[in-house]
């Protein structure tokens, strides 16, 4: 029998996870006093977001040593971890928006949280073209590692800059329910934010070793080794 | 012993998928001017970019009077001065103005006398109160010249001087390398129109497709050697 | 070698070479211009929008016009030269960054008594509060326009991006803007908000110089 891979053990430890907290979410919780069913959206959208900003943070450690080191590892590590990051935050936001079209009557409010998570939304956004646009792929790497950088520095100041300028001026028109954490809703909430946070350790080990072996193609089509 | 002007082991640049210059060895001695020569296209502007640190090499590497062109680049930077075809002034600011700035710019204590008497000495004296944009090509070239006196570099790299240039203008060419090969300087001067280079010329090396095709010392070229590589005088 | 001094001459360079042309703030001013009356006809020239029109106003057109000192360097070959200069780059982003915040304070400054008029506010007495509100965003928007100017100068398509990444790391700027124009207007006090801004501009202006020689290895 082969030794079964790191690889391997992520994927089987997200599916179990992922699929208990399905039962946990869907069944064994039960439903909100304040939104009913509808809390059970919740169950994807904090552990999406979450992931987003754990994105967010492997971006910016990871620029931060490409920066210092120039080793092409860090690189790919950032440039994965953003791809990953731009999907979890359009999940977040999604998940986001199908749970407030019932539950605030809206689709899109400007409640600070949405608000800064599609402000992280588009600074990615710019962070993956301006790789795609760079005269050359180093550059890129370093462009986008500076991006990443301010970005990350940035998303405290913006998160706080958009909750004060609605609350801190008028009162805030949507008070959210207070949801009381039962343990059965606090084990579905946990089951899938580790269900999430293994799934993006198990996508990012992917993309780079995708990123990877994209570098050795080309280094390969140059005829050159490293 | 001073370490040499110029030093490179396997100095290769490129540029996507592109190879502008590969494996470039060569060691200069002090008080040389190395003529550059090649069809457009054979890495020569690479080379000389390499060589002022404006930009990195993907392989290989050198050094500048003992500075290394990666580790030390600010030091390469003090004793360098990168002239380009016309790059490196400011049409809307005067001569006089361009020259001013490359002096506050460097730290260097010429003072309006100094710049007024640059600017005679490369035939735009009455001109250096007029914007650049006003110049001929000529009197810009003149002025790129001007601007690589004022920053009294150890090695001068010079690319495609005589474009555009009259008889004159050639003479200032020949006058700034003259002074800094005297001082003990070194010289790259990169054209394809090698004939005119050639009289001031120390060593020669041809650059065919990023490689080097050829070196010599100047004695012991011929015209036709020089031709198989590179082709006629543009 | 004095950094003062090399920072000063490209800054002087750079608001030398924009008062011969002139079109970096011509052009904010007149785009800013369109924006206020566009935006004031659109919402109701209500004189309680009028500091949230002004600083979309702002910060729409810093988009416009902060690469481009940045940009007319890559454009006339000059930014080589300028790289090849030895000594600190970081003396030619503190150059940079203080000429762009000149233009910046201009736009603002033509921007206050155009507000003034069309909003029908009353400012004079609080014209040096209201610039010093204005230089703070000011500062901020600099400090980030210059350094993405720098990135934009090797990417194609260089000036659709520079708002595409300026605008969404700029907005705590223009929401503070926003807030301390209504507090100074309104003579309420500004809270929190002065904190923010001042937070904001000192975590960039002492990050980005650093990140600005990272983008400027070679030219």
């Amino acid at each position: 029998m082969r030794p079964v891979s790191g690889l391997t053990l992520l994927a089987a430890g997200a599916a179990i996870l992922a699929g208990t907290g399905l039962v946990f979410g869907l069944i064994l919780s039960p439903p909100d006093a304040f939104q009913g069913e509808y809390v059970r959206i919740m169950y994807a959208h904090v552990p999406s977001a979450a992931t987003a900003y754990l994105a967010v943070g492997t971006v910016a450690v990871a620029s931060l040593l490409y920066l210092w080191k120039r080793r092409p590892a860090y690189d790919r590590v950032a440039h994965s971890a953003a791809e990953i990051g731009v999907l979890f935050t359009g999940l977040a936001l999604a998940s986001g928006m199908i749970w407030g079209k019932p539950v605030w009557g809206t689709w899109w409010t400007w409640d600070a949280r949405l608000v800064t998570t599609a402000m992280l939304f588009l600074i990615y956004i710019g962070y993956l073209l301006v790789r795609e646009l760079a005269e050359d792929s180093e550059r890129g790497a370093r462009m986008a590692a500076v991006i990443g950088i301010v970005g990350a520095l940035d998303i405290p100041v913006i998160h706080y800059s958009v909750s004060w300028f609605r609350t801190l001026h008028q009162p805030a028109s949507i008070v959210r329910g207070d949801i009381q954490i039962a343990p059965p809703m606090l084990m579905a909430l946990m089951i899938n934010l580790s269900a999430f946070f293994i799934l993006y350790a198990f996508l990012l080990v992917l993309r780079v070793r995708l990123a990877r072996l994209e570098d050795a193609r080309a280094a390969a089509a140059l005829g050159e080794t490293g | 012993m001073l370490p040499p002007p110029i030093e490179t082991q396997g100095l290769s640049r490129r540029f996507g998928l592109h190879h502008a210059l590969r494996d470039v060895t060569l060691t200069l001695p002090p008080a040389t001017v190395l003529l550059l020569v090649g069809p457009n296209g054979a890495g020569k502007t690479t080379l000389l970019r390499l060589l002022a640190t404006a930009l990195r090499p993907s392989r290989g590497g050198g050094s500048v009077f003992g500075h290394d062109l990666v580790r030390e680049p600010d030091a390469v930077r003090r004793v360098t001065a990168l002239v380009g075809a016309v790059g490196g002034v400011y049409a809307s600011l005067t001569g006089f103005e361009n020259l001013a700035f490359a002096a506050a710019m460097t730290g260097a204590a010429s003072g309006r006398p100094d710049i007024l008497t640059l600017l005679e000495r490369v035939g735009l004296g009455p001109a250096g109160g007029q914007p650049v944009r006003t110049y001929s090509q000529g009197m810009r070239r003149r002025l790129v010249l001007a601007r690589a006196w004022l920053l009294r570099p150890r090695l001068l790299l010079l690319d495609d001087p005589y474009g555009g240039m009259d008889a004159e203008g050639a003479d200032l060419v020949s006058a700034l390398v003259g002074e800094i090969r005297a001082a003990g300087g070194a010289v790259v001067l990169a054209t394809h129109e090698w004939e005119r280079g050639l009289t001031l010329a120390d060593r020669i090396l041809a650059l065919v497709d990023g490689r080097q095709a050829d070196a010599a010392d100047v004695q012991g070229v011929s015209t036709s050697r020089l031709r198989a590589p590179v082709g006629g005088a543009a | 070698m004095n950094g003062f001094q090399r920072a000063g001459a490209v800054a002087r360079k750079d608001l030398l070479l924009e008062w011969r042309g002139r079109q970096t703030v011509t052009a904010m001013v007149v785009f800013a211009l369109l924006v206020t009356l566009l935006l004031g006809f659109a919402l109701g020239g209500d004189s309680v929008r009028a500091s949230a029109i002004l600083w979309i106003a702002l910060g729409l057109a810093a988009m416009l016009g902060a690469g481009r000192p940045m940009l007319a360097e890559a454009e006339g070959e000059t930014l080589e030269a300028l790289l090849l200069y030895p000594g600190s780059r970081e003396h030619l982003y503190w150059g940079k960054c203080a000429a762009l915040g000149a233009m910046l304070l201009l736009l603002w400054a033509a921007l206050l008594p155009l507000a003034g008029i069309l909003f029908n506010l009353d400012l004079w007495d609080r014209l040096p509060a209201l610039l010093g509100v204005g230089a703070l965003g000011v500062a901020g928007l600099a400090a980030l326009g210059t350094l993405f100017a720098a990135l934009a100068v090797h990417v194609r398509g260089r000036e659709l991006l520079m708002p595409l990444l300026l605008l969404p790391v700029s907005l705590p700027v223009v929401l503070a803007g926003v807030r301390l124009t209504e507090a100074t207007l309104t003579r309420e006090a500004p809270g929190l908000w002065l904190g923010l801004l001042a937070a904001f501009d000192v975590l960039f202006l002492l990050t980005a110089p650093l990140l600005f020689e990272v983008l400027m290895e070679d030219a």
